[in-house]
């Protein structure tokens, strides 16, 4: 990948709904057009100051319509203009953040949105769609659901670094603490250790309180190019890093002998965020990084993913978390919107860890506002732990 | 004010190419009760279950390999939530390597005692040994075979 | 606007019938990208990044960049997938390397039939709220645009038996071992022999920067123009026998491109055709011929193979309908023309080519691409 030396790319605009379980008063494309208004509202610019339109969308079967985007077209205002639909699982948000990011920085726009909205409460069940997402040739018939393949991951993880549930516990209730600041958090009700570990069994070692809930709602975002930022003198934050890596599917190549992945570790995260810090120029992520917004719909996960972005050593952040060091006032927040795990709104979930970054640079975060932060990342994960996005956004 | 809804069901059926490679694994697997895996050249690993080409460095795969029955557990996990359309709880799965393969395939676990979580983890802790069992009445499908704790 | 990085093509594959069931869908793929890396010269190696386009209910797969991922070279390596369409896959694929952070990309589209009826899965599309109890699949949508044409001016259905014949000719002779021969898919007002039967195929593109050209001194169909745009949502919101998106995305591409007079501008021309109706519509969204003038083009052979613009030289999804892909095969087509690698189809001394690829329901989405040889664009 070539570093170009390129004018920047920033955000001037934000929208997204107080996520909930059931949205019975609005249809799909509401909920998407609810996003979009707000974060039109929020770059003070009309519909028509759009000139391209990244759609955030994962699995069809999630919202119930094949090929959603096309009702979407409505929704983000996108008749007779430059429109496509991005899907990388649960990565999608983050992915389309990245694509509107691509329109502007290769000349081709100066103000692109990005849209979408998710209505998973609504599913039935999200883990019988999560299964189709399975290879029918070997491993469709096997249970696989995203919490069985994490749940998984948090055995390697244990077997390898000895993490355990009370470990897993702890992130749950640092996340809850932060989603009560944050008034657009699904699951804001904050809890105590004894209380997840109380709570009933999925997927060894995996209980209800370490899953994230199945939220409704959209998100927005819109990105402008300097130029276009610099003429109107409009406040902005800037992405500085964009980078994306992918692991083999086959979750038993992540194991045995040989491999270059371990299902326990997030290797492919890893790659995707050098590749964001090189172009950001961070090196030192530990002492770089003011705050971090990292998809982990799992409590387990959120371990291996905070060791992928260099926060961490590898194994090391089960101890650092008991410290404190991830919880607003500590060394790197993360989290500090409540994360995934209290809000997941599949199609933009990713797109919402960009966004709190960027709140969170921008210093209007508001009651989960991280003080004085200047840089934060973000990451999306999707498939079976497969793809993943990540971003630098500084102010 | 009155709000509706709506109720759709998709159900669509899909008949999947297995191609040449796949077929063949589950031929053997059907007829023979014997599981192969397949060399990926470049990196000499044995994949299983096999496929025609590494996805890791884009090469065809070589030569077959037979697999097992014996083999190891590298992770499992055990689930006690009904899903719909899936087995109804409790039931542990995961992935073994078995013998001469180098990754693991997925397989259910049986005949463990799931009703004390925490015991049965220990039962099923990465590195156990396990042998495969195979159905009686074979289809030619990945739940032909499953894998219980060899036993001492 | 102008672009930081001149983009091009570099290779391309185009497997537009694949039958029998001896591969896998992976295993599909997985040739079809070794076939477009071959063509253009180039390893994996020298892939940064990748975007594809498969539709997960066509695929049977909720996620369907999942599986395919491997296959197309996607482990260790930056991959998209944009669902809307196959083209849209190549539309990011530009934008990545225009942007300078990418010097190559590998696009990869396919459409597989094994589903029960890709006329089923297509209804899913529409929506639950209002439309889900009709049986509004894809051909019933392009059905009613031409019933809409054809209640302006009845005398269209011979113009467009015409073109579909055309296309039929042109693609039995560029594709006489694969291409449709048997009746199609007869949808009032379209009779069997304007639409074909869903088939299973898969594509691939290799884009690359100018700097990477240079250094491989690879022969290239550089981007000169590319514009895309939707119509919007509902069918009932648009006025069928127009097709202002196309017109849009055919501003921005042709703005780019420096295209004035189109006719004279394209050596070769790869039009949507799903039906014929679609390629008229084509033929006046374009600017290559408004509606007064379309029975004195086709009577005139403008846009038959020896005529001043043939259109669809390949025989179009007319001929070879692998729907999903055939938006971005539109785009190889004529990036192969343009390299000079298109085999039996090849026209002589083709300069610039113009591709249009459309997909959705009546042509919802619009993607044009000028594609030329040796010279610069707005794209530089």
């Amino acid at each position: 990948m070539s570093r170009v030396s390129a004018p920047r790319v920033g955000i001037i605009g934000i929208g997204q709904s107080p996520f909930v379980s059931r949205r019975d008063d609005a249809s799909y494309p509401d909920l998407v057009r609810e996003a979009v208004t707000l974060a039109l509202h929020d770059a003070k610019l009309e519909m028509d100051g759009i000139e391209a339109v990244v759609y955030s969308l994962s699995p069809d079967a999630m919202v119930g319509i094949g090929n959603a985007e096309r009702l979407g077209i409505d929704a983000v205002g996108a008749r007779n203009k430059r429109f496509l639909r991005i899907n990388t699982g649960g990565a999608t948000g983050i992915s389309s953040v990245a694509a509107a990011y691509y329109h502007i920085a290769a000349g081709a726009c100066d103000v692109v949105l990005t849209a979408g909205a998710d209505k998973v409460g609504e599913c039935g069940d999200s883990q019988t769609v999560l299964n189709k997402i399975w290879d029918p040739t070997y491993e469709r018939q096997l249970p696989l659901g995203t919490i069985t393949m994490l749940a998984m991951s948090g055995i390697r993880y244990a077997h390898k670094y000895g993490m355990t549930q009370e470990d897993m516990a702890r992130v749950v209730v640092k996340n809850r603490w932060h989603a009560s600041k944050n008034p657009n958090a699904h699951l804001r009700r904050e809890t105590t250790v004894e209380e997840v570990m109380g709570s009933r069994m999925i997927s060894w070692p995996i209980k209800l309180f370490d899953c994230c809930p199945q939220s409704s709602g959209g998100g927005a975002m819109v990105l402008a190019s300097e130029r276009y930022i610099k003429e109107r003198n409009l406040d902005a934050v800037w992405i500085t890093g964009v980078g994306h890596c992918s692991e083999t599917y086959y979750l038993g190549d992540r194991m045995g002998t040989g491999f270059t992945a371990d299902h326990a570790d997030a290797y492919a995260l890893r790659n995707a965020f050098n590749r964001s810090y090189a172009m950001a120029g961070i090196t030192d992520p530990a002492t770089q990084i003011d705050v971090a917004e990292i998809y982990a719909p799992f409590s387990n996960t959120e371990f291996h993913s905070i060791e992928a972005a260099g926060l961490a050593p590898l194994g090391g952040s089960p101890a650092m978390l008991k410290e404190g060091q991830f919880h607003i006032g500590g060394r790197v927040p993360v989290n500090p919107s409540g994360g995934t795990l209290c809000t997941n709104a599949i199609a933009v979930t990713a797109m919402v860890r960009v966004a709190e970054v960027a709140l969170q640079v921008w210093g209007r975060a508001g009651g989960h506002q991280v003080a004085g932060a200047k840089r934060g990342v973000a990451s999306g994960n999707g498939g079976d732990h497969q793809f993943f996005g990540t971003m630098v956004v500084e102010s | 004010m009155e709000l509706l809804k709506r109720q759709e069901t998709w159900n669509i059926t899909y008949t999947h190419a297995l191609g040449e490679t796949a077929s063949w694994f589950y031929v053997q697997l059907r007829d023979n009760a014997k599981l192969y895996g397949k060399r990926d050249a470049k990196s000499g690993r044995v994949l299983v279950p096999p496929r025609a080409f590494s996805d890791q460095t884009l090469e065809p795969t070589t030569d077959w390999v037979e697999v097992g029955p014996g083999g190891r557990i590298e992770t499992f996990t055990m689930v006690y939530e009904a899903f719909n359309g899936l087995p109804p709880p409790p039931y542990a799965f995961g992935y073994v390597k078995l013998d001469q393969a180098d990754t693991a395939i997925g397989g259910f676990f049986r005949g463990v005692d799931l009703t004390d979580p925490a015991a049965a983890a220990e039962k099923l802790k990465i590195g156990t040994r396990v042998v495969t069992r195979f159905a009686e009445k074979r289809t030619g499908d990945v739940l032909d075979f499953w894998f219980e704790l060899e036993t001492a | 606007m102008t672009y930081r990085v001149k983009t091009g093509v570099i290779g391309a594959a185009i497997l537009p019938c694949v039958t029998g069931i001896k591969q896998s869908l992976e295993e599909v793929l997985y040739d079809v990208t070794q076939r477009a890396l071959r063509d253009a010269g180039i390893t994996i190696e020298d892939i940064d990044g990748i975007v594809v386009g498969g539709n997960d209910q066509y695929d049977g797969r909720a996620i369907s960049i999942m599986a395919a991922s491997g296959s197309v070279g996607g482990v260790d390596r930056d991959i998209l997938s944009t669902p809307s369409s196959g083209e849209h896959a190549f539309v990011m694929g530009a934008l990545r390397v225009a942007s300078g952070h990418f010097r190559t990309q590998l696009i990869v589209a396919w459409s597989p039939t094994e589903s029960s009826s890709i006329s089923e899965v297509q209804r899913l599309a529409a929506d639950p709220y209002y439309h889900r109890r009709l049986p509004l699949d894809e051909m019933g949508a392009h059905a009613m645009q031409a019933n809409v044409l054809l209640a302006g001016e009845p005398g269209l259905m011979a113009l467009a038996r015409q073109v579909a014949a055309k296309n039929r000719a042109n693609g039995a002779a560029s594709y006489p071992e694969i291409a449709a021969s048997g009746p199609g898919v007869a949808r009032y007002p379209l009779e069997p022999e304007m639409a074909m039967a869903p088939i299973t195929g898969a594509v691939a593109l290799v884009l690359a920067s100018e700097d990477f050209v240079t250094e491989h001194a690879r022969p290239v169909a550089w981007i000169s123009g590319m514009g895309w745009a939707t119509e919007p949502s509902f069918l009932g919101d648009r006025d069928l026998a127009t097709v202002p998106a196309l017109e849009a995305a055919c501003a921005q591409a042709y703005g780019e491109a420096g295209i004035t007079d189109p006719l004279d501008a394209f050596d070769v021309a790869e039009l949507a055709d799903a039906t014929p109706f679609q390629e008229l519509l084509a033929y006046e969204g374009l600017g290559l011929a408004p509606r007064a003038d379309w029975a004195a083009r086709v009577a005139d052979g403008t846009f038959s193979p020896t005529g001043r613009l043939p259109v669809n030289l390949s025989g179009g999804a007319q001929s070879l309908n692998p729907v999903y892909c055939t938006g971005l095969i539109r785009i190889a087509e004529i990036a192969l023309q343009v390299l000079g690698r298109a085999g039996r189809h090849q026209r002589a001394d083709v300069r610039t080519g113009l591709a249009h690829a459309a997909s959705g329901d009546a042509m919802q989405y619009n993607t044009v691409v000028v594609l030329r040889r040796g010279e610069q664009g707005a794209m530089s």
